[in-house]
């Protein structure tokens, strides 16, 4: 082969002339990104009863309990809420969102579809930990949409301000990429990095991507749907939106990018039936009465032996005395339960910073999206709600919930009443859908930032965008080891990779195999 | 062996529930919900959460408490849109109803008064002849003057008075027109030149005991 290019100097070459997301695009074909991974086989050693104080019930915590109980450990789970799973949190009727300030009791129709997943709600193929446990508990799973074309884009900016088919936009913008590219590819330093036969594979390609004509042009193409006919009659192609017009909005960061497996947004990602805390009461349901609810920890002392946690419960202050801890309490509310942690310890707790997340989301009247042939996806929204999600099942049912925002950085939804909140959902959800108001009943929202015992939502190590620091990874690597053997910090606080279950579970199995080398290499 | 049989009995009495039972209210049972929120942020027993800013409130005195948690709910204090702390404090106000607020200021003053550990670092000396100008009010001691509406101060996180002696100065703390109190702290620490100057009167204050 002359002229030979490397993995690295094409993925290069894709960066100079078609930007960031060619590239990950590319590298995911490539294999630089994350594909599939084997879930932990979990073998602890069978074990006469040493005691295990477990601190919250996050789905760390219950995977550990879950494991530990059946290798013979007697755990105990100490929770200060009312319920079971931290951010994995499902509301439906009857549910109640403790949020400081803004109390607020579900009233929706008593119907087994009708739920939000306020917190974690989607699973991907990858994340094989959680699969294996939804397995093993026999949670069922169904597929979740995370795209759909027919969905919307909504910018004031872009054509008016009236929104976009998914469809319209990212056939468009795939278009002129992928003309651009294939301009660029008559470019001397380019074309000289390939070979013939390589250019016209990755022409065939371009042309195939962005549905360019002869000459190499984006023209429209009916991957946007038909302007007119297309089933009875020949279909028309509709009208090109114009590159210019397509970088109004920056929306294409989002629509362009939905599909990606590695990040856990593809576009086949799955959900248990009924709600993602079916997967909490799994877990809670077998361990029964082990778990003590409204049972917050006031104190957590490592001993040399053990561990001691005080924690209160009906007004009484009681003693754990445990062989071992596994704490999920989020980091930043360890910081205010006295403790007997290492300095170095405490630091690396308080370094972590609490993340910002805001959710709502209504009962819908009637499923008015799939009257504009909408059966689940995401449509995109340039104001601070984000997103709108439709959900994919119960598909032609009476009525359905609608993910009304989420917005990921909390934008200031935090400080905002319930009825402001509400305003805010409505007001940027007609732009979307004209009819959205009057199909809105009772929406429900979510700050993470002030739910009670919680106050945050998925924790952030890196201060900086360009990625760890050194002194972030000591810190981490600090938190990883159990305090004296005894004390394992686990959740997503504990990985590299937080806001999702898969990162929470692995953290627990990480902690019960540093625990089960110590149990096995003890005297016997 | 009798843990190894129980634990066998767990599983298989575990394996024969239903994959899926009624989720909410199994396992979880909603009480009466009251407003004592405040240790979810306030720490323990008022102690002070560093990580979520929220200071300390054991040992606080209840007039204090109870002026400020009004200001909170009035709009008086927390409504500047620089005072990020307060901002967040003030919808957790907002809902308190005056029997909420006693409540809460009667609970608070049941936590044992601990002073809270140093964390900054500021020249004591210059501190201590910066601190003259606050001794008239806050007392000699930094142990307060109901009288004069000036809380106590020795104990409290040091790291809370840096930011609310930062927004007086800056305005985002007194600046309320109904803020008597509050508007006179604003001119005081006016007193105080830089940040550096608020840095060494509250390394000062750290050395004091109510």
């Amino acid at each position: 082969m002359t002229n030979p290019v490397s993995r690295r100097e094409f993925l290069n070459l894709l960066g100079a002339y078609g930007g960031t997301s060619a590239v990950l695009r590319a590298g995911a074909a490539l294999g630089f990104m994350p594909s599939s991974s084997q879930a932990a086989e979990i073998s602890l050693r069978a074990n006469n009863g040493k005691k295990v104080a477990i601190l919250g019930t996050g789905i760390s915590a219950l995977t550990t309990a879950w494991e530990l109980t059946k290798a013979g450990y007697d755990c105990t789970l100490l929770e200060a809420s009312h319920r079971p799973g931290g951010r994995m949190f499902t509301v439906r009727a009857g549910t109640v969102i403790d949020e400081i300030g803004n109390y607020q009791r579900c009233e929706w129709d008593d119907d087994p579809h009708l739920y939000f997943n306020a917190g974690a709600a989607r699973i991907p193929s990858i994340h094989s930990s959680v699969l294996k446990y939804c397995k093993e508990l026999e949670v069922e799973l169904q597929v979740f949409v995370n795209e759909s074309k027919t969905a919307w884009v909504q910018d004031d900016a872009l054509n008016g301000g009236k929104p976009v088919r998914n469809t319209d936009y990212s056939s468009s913008m795939q278009g002129f990429v992928s003309e651009m590219l294939a301009k660029s590819l008559g470019n001397s330093e380019v074309n000289s990095s390939l070979t013939e036969s390589e250019s016209e594979t990755l022409l065939g390609m371009l042309r195939s991507f962005g549905d360019l004509n002869e000459d190499m042009l984006y023209k429209g193409s009916v991957r946007a749907g038909y302007g007119s006919g297309g089933f009875l009659d020949h279909g028309t192609k509709k009208d090109v939106i114009a590159l210019r017009d397509l970088l109004k909005t920056r929306l294409a960061r989002n629509v362009m990018v939905t599909t990606q497996e590695g990040t856990g947004s593809g576009p086949l990602l799955m959900q248990p039936v009924g709600g993602m805390d079916r997967i909490i009461y799994a877990f809670a349901n077998r361990l029964g009465n082990r778990i003590k609810f409204r049972a917050p920890v006031t104190e957590v002392m490592v001993k040399d032996d053990g561990v001691e946690v005080a924690y209160e419960q009906n007004g009484v202050t009681e003693l754990l005395k445990a062989d071992y801890c596994f704490n999920c309490i989020p980091s930043h509310l360890m910081s205010g339960i006295p403790n007997n942690f290492p300095t170095e310890y405490t630091e690396a707790l308080n370094y972590i910073r609490r993340g910002k997340a805001y959710k709502a989301a209504f009962q819908a009247k009637e499923r008015f999206w799939e009257k504009e042939n909408i059966y689940g996806g995401i449509t995109w929204v340039n104001a601070p709600i984000q997103q709108i999600w439709y959900p994919p099942h119960n598909i032609h049912g009476k009525k359905g919930v609608v993910l009304a925002a989420y917005n990921f950085g909390g934008a200031n939804y935090t400080e905002m009443s319930q009825e402001d909140r509400i305003e805010d959902l409505l007001k940027h959800g007609e732009k979307v859908h004209p009819n959205y108001r009057q199909m809105a009943e009772k929406p429900m929202t979510i700050a993470w930032h002030r739910m009670n015992h919680m106050l945050g939502c998925a924790p952030r190590w890196a201060r900086n965008r360009g990625g760890w620091s050194e002194k972030e990874e000591q810190m981490y690597e600090t938190l990883r080891q159990p305090v004296n053997g005894r004390h394992y910090l686990i959740g997503d606080q504990s990985t590299q990779h937080s806001a999702w279950m898969e990162s929470a579970i692995q953290s627990a199995h990480y902690a019960l195999a540093d625990l089960d080398q110590r149990v096995r290499s003890e005297p016997a | 062996m009798k843990k190894l049989l129980t634990a066998t009995t767990l599983i298989l009495s575990a394996l024969c529930l239903p994959a899926v039972q009624a989720a909410e209210g199994d396992v979880g049972v909603e009480a009466a919900m009251d407003d004592r929120y405040c240790t979810t942020c306030h720490g323990v027993e008022g102690i002070g959460n560093m990580a979520v800013e929220a200071p300390r409130l054991a040992g606080m005195e209840s007039w204090y408490l109870k002026r400020q948690l009004e200001n909170f709910r009035a709009g008086i204090r927390g409504t500047h849109e620089q005072d990020t702390q307060g901002i967040a404090m003030r919808p957790m106000a907002t809902k308190l109803s005056g029997e909420s607020i006693e409540d809460i200021v009667a609970w608070v003053g049941s936590w044992e008064y601990v002073p809270a550990q140093a964390t900054i670092e500021g020249d004591i000396n210059q501190g201590r002849s910066a601190f003259q100008s606050c001794a008239a009010c806050h007392g000699a001691n930094a142990e307060g003057n109901e009288a004069l509406g000036a809380p106590a101060l020795a104990g409290q996180n040091d790291w809370y008075m840096v930011t609310q002696l930062k927004n007086f100065r800056a305005g985002f703390r007194g600046a309320h027109p109904e803020d008597t109190y509050g508007s006179q702290m604003l001119s005081m620490s006016k007193a105080l030149g830089d940040d550096r100057a608020v840095i060494n009167v509250v390394s000062y204050i750290n050395t004091l005991v109510k």
